[in-house]
């Protein structure tokens, strides 16, 4: 070996020593430039230099210098790997964080408990291949009343406190306001007053007039009854509609689709009741409810009488029925063909029970310390 | 729904009620007679019906006695009591420790029995007063019960009484009676129905004592009426008055509790007349004629209308028709001669009569509420006989003669359906006798011809008109618990769901994870609040839709804007909290002449107050900052790209916002967005800080505005950045920039431009401002060289001076 090949090798000693010196990355770096930069390192100096050298001891002189630079640079990887390592160390050894303290908060968003609650539901129909549709809250009297079989008169109204709307240019709805009761009924001097729909079950009739059998939809929505407000009862409140129309259905059919609803909501234990109601666009008629899941049926708590059931054991989930022969043929179905059935629930009822919120009042009331713990 | 009153014990009267008053009120309740409550005058829960076995002196006290009491089956308990009518053999009610009774030594409030030593003895239980049981005045003694009543058995079997409240069906007047329900009750317990006893009415009358006459027989198709001589008014028995009032009844006279009790009975009203002050001897059921006035029995003068029905002599009004008698012809003290009506009227008349004279509601005429049911024209004649019956026994009347004007009998219809369909509609197999059997029960005639069956209803029953009805009937009795449950089958309609709800339901999942809070607020609105968004209250929306009987001033305006509901919103909550982020997505409500409104589903937000931190006074990490407007924009910007939507350059001022820190973006003839700080004015007018920013989004519009999905792969070749940073005019509007410098780099590579910074001040001259911005080019060919990099830069800075006289300041 030449001397200058030895010249080299005691380079890449000095610099292992160095290197393993060095006191951190920075002065690492410095030293790769030194020793193995790409433009002024020294190894490319003295490479620099092969053109010089005999040709005989260029060989030797390449080899030395790559080797060399082998030896810097594994001490560089070794060298950097140390001190990487220790700095972990010292990080991991460092002060712990004071973990109780307040966290860098974010902006928890929520969605309101009704617009959750009928997401719920339209989502549990629609497993069950009811599609959600929704239809106009602001109604003829006509899709409200008299196509579901009550026209003016009809007792069946009396359930159905009405809100009237007087649309300027559409129509006059004369009130005769009663003197006791302070219930309001409208004397129509036109054939469709307008009103602010009293229940989902004018879709009923709507969705039967735009689609031909098979059907089955889900309706939410908003609702208006000329109320008194208080823990439970509210004059604007939501409703879920559904309706079912295709060759072979029957209250069995109803029954199945309303319990499989009521265990996906309310668990799989509940039981489920169902009995004869009254309802005048459906006959047979029938309401489901479901075992209070608070006092179990029992109708008493240790504090007493079950407020949730109110004592009955029972929570009345929805009326429902077969769709009334009439209402069929009113939109060119023919019963003899096609049957189904249709039921109507509370929203507010489910969205009570679902985030245990004790008073109607406080959905609309929007005070954000309630919609913030429900 | 009309309400009914059934004490049990008067409901044993018409069918043997085998079962306990709870188990029968919960068949009635599961066959379709919706019961409200049970009442009772208490639960009576733990006293029975007692013998005194023994009876000896108490050894410590004169005055107390030891009484041993047989409660059934052996069991046996000594109590102390102080009665005097006590004797062995007596049939008492005995009170287990643990009752509840009223306390006679405590002005009756209610305890709870506990074992007492009374003088050195312990007393187990105690035997009951009336007044303890909280049954009547009688404190004297204890109360002595049947003896026949049987031993062991609860006293609220023997003695309480229960009353069940029915919430009836508008569609069941039929039901609307104690004979209804029992028929109920006999054909669900499979037991017979007994008919309460009735008179034999003759059917003639001499018309020089009355004439019976119907002018309208839509509005009044039957009138029955009998006429009894010998009247004595007085009082009713106290069986009769006790009935009367357990049912929610006041007595007042034999005669008129008569007909009360008759209409309870039979759930037929009736109405009792002076015979000798009707002028004519006649009743006439007739339309009332302009001008005609009468004076009714709650002492109002009422004009009457040409459309109500009336009764009326040969002279003039007596009363309306079903609803309520007039104060001349009024029975009285010293009637001997009565004219007694019964008679059938039209609903709807009946309904619209009432609601006019304010007679209606729970606090109105019960006669009205009846004859505002379709009630069967068969019903008068049973109610003039069991009325009459009850004259002659309770009032000594002698019925001289009766009268039925019933020009055009009321078919009753014959329903066919298969067998089979009752299976079809309930989905369940209903055995044919099964079938019948039911239909029998409920005193429905039948007849079977093949798989054929042909049904005739009771006559008083009227609401049964086809195949389902007779469905129904045969599920009530056998029960709608046997009906299978499954889940349709069938072909699935597919639809999908209409777009614009799928866009609001992805509006609202972008916005609650902005972290904003949805809100829902009552689509009614009171008047004032429109006046309350503009400094000078002039109007946001166009004339809206208004409720002609609101419940209140409150709630009579059908919202054409959320802005409203959303400011009172926040304004209430910002009494309680420094800041909130709010949204609500509903419609909004625009009238269209002679049309349903338009519905216009809007997105609603509004920033208030604090933004920082989120907790609020938690400022060890996050200092304190209130929301700006660019908080505004990028809930909207969010909105836009979270939705893949958005298009149009917005024009600054919205009205009711700050004039320069508001936006609106037009698409069309409508509102896309209409955005920006609330015009400081109008929040005072809240009572909101400035920092309130609300923006509106058109639903519809913003789904019109989406754009196709493009999916994007991941880019091949690296990026290069630049920085530069460049002066213009103050007045210089970024979005002009960036528009131009987006131009000048397009063909160069330019991927994007991000501002990186903003500076006023000392380093730039006055009147100007420094933009400094970072860009990323790009090639989708290859990796870019220095040198192609540069040239599309000194491009864009070319551009920039030449458009904005812009000086370079460092690149
Ligand atoms: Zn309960």
């Amino acid at each position: 070996m030449s001397i200058v090949a030895n010249d080299l090798a005691d380079m890449a000693t000095r610099a292992e020593s160095e290197i393993a010196a060095a006191a951190d990355e920075a002065a690492l770096d410095a030293l790769r430039v030194r020793y193995v930069g790409r433009r002024e390192g020294e190894i490319t100096k003295a490479l620099k230099t092969l053109p010089s050298l005999p040709a005989a001891e260029r060989p030797a002189f390449g080899a030395a210098a790559n080797a060399a630079r082998e030896r810097i640079e594994s001490a560089l990887e070794r060298r950097g790997g140390e001190l990487r390592a220790s700095a972990l160390e010292r990080d991991i050894a460092g002060a712990a964080a004071d973990l109780t303290l307040p966290p860098r908060r974010v902006r928890v968003g929520r969605y309101h408990p009704i617009s959750r609650t009928i997401r719920e539901i339209t989502r549990i129909f629609a497993g069950m291949g009811f599609e959600a549709v929704e239809g106009p809250e602001v109604e003829w009297d006509y899709y409200n009343f008299e196509a579901l079989n009550i026209p003016p008169g009809h007792p069946a109204r009396d359930k159905f406190s009405t809100l009237w709307v007087n649309a300027e240019g559409s129509m006059e709805v004369a009130l005769a306001a009663t003197g006791t009761g302070g219930r309001a009924v409208a004397e129509p001097s036109r054939r469709q007053p307008m009103l602010l729909r009293t229940h989902t079950s004018p879709m009923q009739i709507r969705v039967m007039e735009q689609r031909r059998p098979p059907v089955r939809v889900v309706v939410p929505g908003r609702c208006y009854r000329f109320e008194a407000t208080d823990a439970t009862h509210e004059s604007v409140f939501f409703q879920y509609e559904g309706l079912a129309i295709d060759e072979q259905l029957s209250m069995a059919d109803l029954k199945g689709v309303l319990y499989s609803f009521a265990r996906q909501i309310f668990g799989s234990e509940r039981k489920v009741r169902f009995r004869p109601d009254y309802f005048p666009f459906t006959e047979p008629s029938a309401e489901i409810a479901f075992d209070c899941f608070v006092c179990d049926g029992s109708g008493t708590t240790n504090a007493g009488r079950c407020a949730t059931c109110g004592g009955s054991g029972w929570i009345e989930a929805a009326g429902c029925g077969m769709v009334h022969p009439e209402a069929l043929r009113r939109v060119g179905y023919d019963p003899s063909q096609v049957q189904g059935f249709a039921f109507g629930g509370g929203v507010e009822r489910l969205a009570m029970l679902l985030t245990g919120t004790p008073d109607i009042r406080l959905f609309h009331q929007n005070d954000l310390r309630y919609l913030e713990s429900v | 729904m009309p309400s009914l009153k059934v004490p049990v014990s008067w409901l044993r009267d018409y069918v043997d009620v085998s079962v306990s008053s709870d188990e029968i009120a919960e068949r009635l309740h599961m066959a379709g007679m919706e019961v409200d409550h049970v009442e009772r005058t208490w639960d009576w829960d733990k006293i029975w019906v007692a013998r005194i076995t023994a009876l000896e002196r108490h050894p410590n006290a004169d005055k107390l006695l030891l009484a041993t009491v047989d409660y059934g089956d052996g069991r046996t308990r000594q109590v102390v009591t102080g009665a005097p009518n006590l004797a062995v053999g007596a049939i008492v009610p005995y009170a287990e420790v643990g009752a509840a009774y009223k306390d006679a030594h405590n002005d009756g409030t209610m305890a709870v029995l506990e074992p007492k030593k009374m003088r050195g003895i312990m007393s187990e239980g105690m035997v009951m007063s009336a007044l303890e049981l909280g049954i009547g005045p009688d404190h004297e003694g204890i109360l002595l019960l049947d003896p026949q009543a049987p031993v062991g058995a609860r006293l609220r079997d023997v003695l309480g009484e229960t009353v069940i409240q029915f919430e009836i069906a508008p569609n069941r007047p039929d039901a609307l009676s104690l004979t209804g329900i029992a028929r109920e009750a006999a054909a669900i317990l499979g037991t017979p129905y007994r008919a309460p006893a009735m008179e034999p009415l003759p059917h003639r009358l001499d018309p020089s004592l009355l004439v019976v006459r119907i002018e309208d027989d839509d509005a009044c198709p039957r009138f029955t009426a009998a006429y009894l001589t010998g009247v004595r008014m007085g009082t009713s028995p106290a069986w009769m008055q006790q009935r009367l009032i357990a049912a929610g009844m006041r007595p007042i006279s034999n005669v008129v509790d008569i007909t009360n009790y008759v209409m309870l009975e039979i759930g037929q009203p009736l109405h009792a007349y002076d015979a000798e002050r009707l002028r004519g001897r006649a009743l006439v059921a007739r339309l009332a004629r302009a001008g005609e006035a009468v004076r009714t029995l709650d002492g109002v003068d009422r004009i009457l209308r040409a459309s109500d029905l009336v009764i009326a002599d040969e002279e003039r009004v007596l009363g309306l028709a079903g609803i309520m008698g007039g104060e001349d012809s009024e029975i009285r003290e010293g009637t001997t001669e009565v004219a007694l009506e019964a008679a059938s009227f039209e609903p709807r008349r009946t309904r619209r009569t009432t609601d006019a004279h304010g007679l209606g509601g729970s606090g109105g005429s019960a006669a009205a509420r009846r004859f505002a049911l379709d009630l069967s024209p068969e019903l008068p004649p049973l109610g003039l006989a069991r009325a009459v019956h009850l004259l002659r026994e309770l009032a000594g009347a002698t019925v001289v003669g009766a009268v039925d004007v019933y020009p055009r009998p009321r078919q009753v219809p014959n329903v066919k359906l298969r067998f089979s369909d009752i299976g079809r509609v309930l989905g369940a197999e209903v055995g044919r006798d099964e079938a019948v059997d039911a239909l029998r029960r409920l005193g429905f005639a039948y007849a079977e011809l093949g798989d054929q069956l042909v049904v005739t209803p009771p006559a008083i029953r009227t609401d049964i008109g086809i195949p389902e009805d007779i469905v129904e009937e045969v599920a009530r009795i056998v029960g709608y618990d046997t009906i299978p449950t499954r889940l349709p089958t069938g072909v699935l309609p597919l639809h999908e769901r209409h777009p614009l709800e799928r866009m609001r339901e992805r509006v609202r999942d972008a916005l609650v994870g902005f972290g904003l809070q949805e809100t829902i607020s009552y689509a009614l609105i009171d008047e004032a609040w429109l006046r309350r968004l503009t400094p000078d209250g002039s109007p946001l929306a166009p004339e809206p839709l208004r409720v002609t009987n609101p419940t209140s001033a409150q709630q009579e305006i059908v919202r054409p804007t959320l802005r409203a509901s959303l400011l009172d919103t926040a304004s209430r909550n910002m009494k309680h909290r420094k800041g909130l982020a709010i949204f609500e997505i509903d419609p909004v409500y625009l009238p269209r002449p002679g049309d349903l409104p338009e519905e216009r589903w809007t997105v609603g937000v509004v920033l208030c107050g604090l933004a920082e931190p989120v907790r609020e006074g938690e400022t060890w990490l996050t200092p304190e900052r209130v929301f700006e407007v660019s908080d505004l924009q990028g809930v909207i910007d969010g909105l836009h790209r979270a939705t893949r939507s958005g298009r149009g350059t917005p024009e600054v001022g919205a009205p009711g916002l700050h004039p320069g820190r508001s936006w609106r973006l037009v698409d069309g003839a409508r509102d896309a967005v209409v955005a920006g700080q609330l015009d400081p004015r109008v929040a005072e007018m809240w009572e909101l800080p400035p920092a309130t920013f609300v923006a509106e989004v058109d639903l519809a519009l913003l789904l019109a505005s989406v754009r196709p999905n493009a999916a994007l792969t991941p880019p091949r070749y690296p990026a290069a950045w630049r920085d530069l940073a460049f002066v213009v005019d103050d007045a210089t509007a970024w979005r002009d920039v960036e528009t131009d410098i987006r131009a000048a780099g397009a063909k160069g590579g330019l991927e994007d431009v991000a501002l990186r910074d903003l500076y006023r001040g000392a380093q730039v001259p006055a009147g100007k401002k420094s933009f400094a911005v970072r860009l990323t080019f790009r090639s989708p060919a290859g990796t870019l060289s220095d040198a192609d990099v540069d040239r599309a830069v000194a491009k864009i800075e070319a551009r920039l001076l030449h458009r904005f006289g812009a000086t370079i300041r460092a690149s």
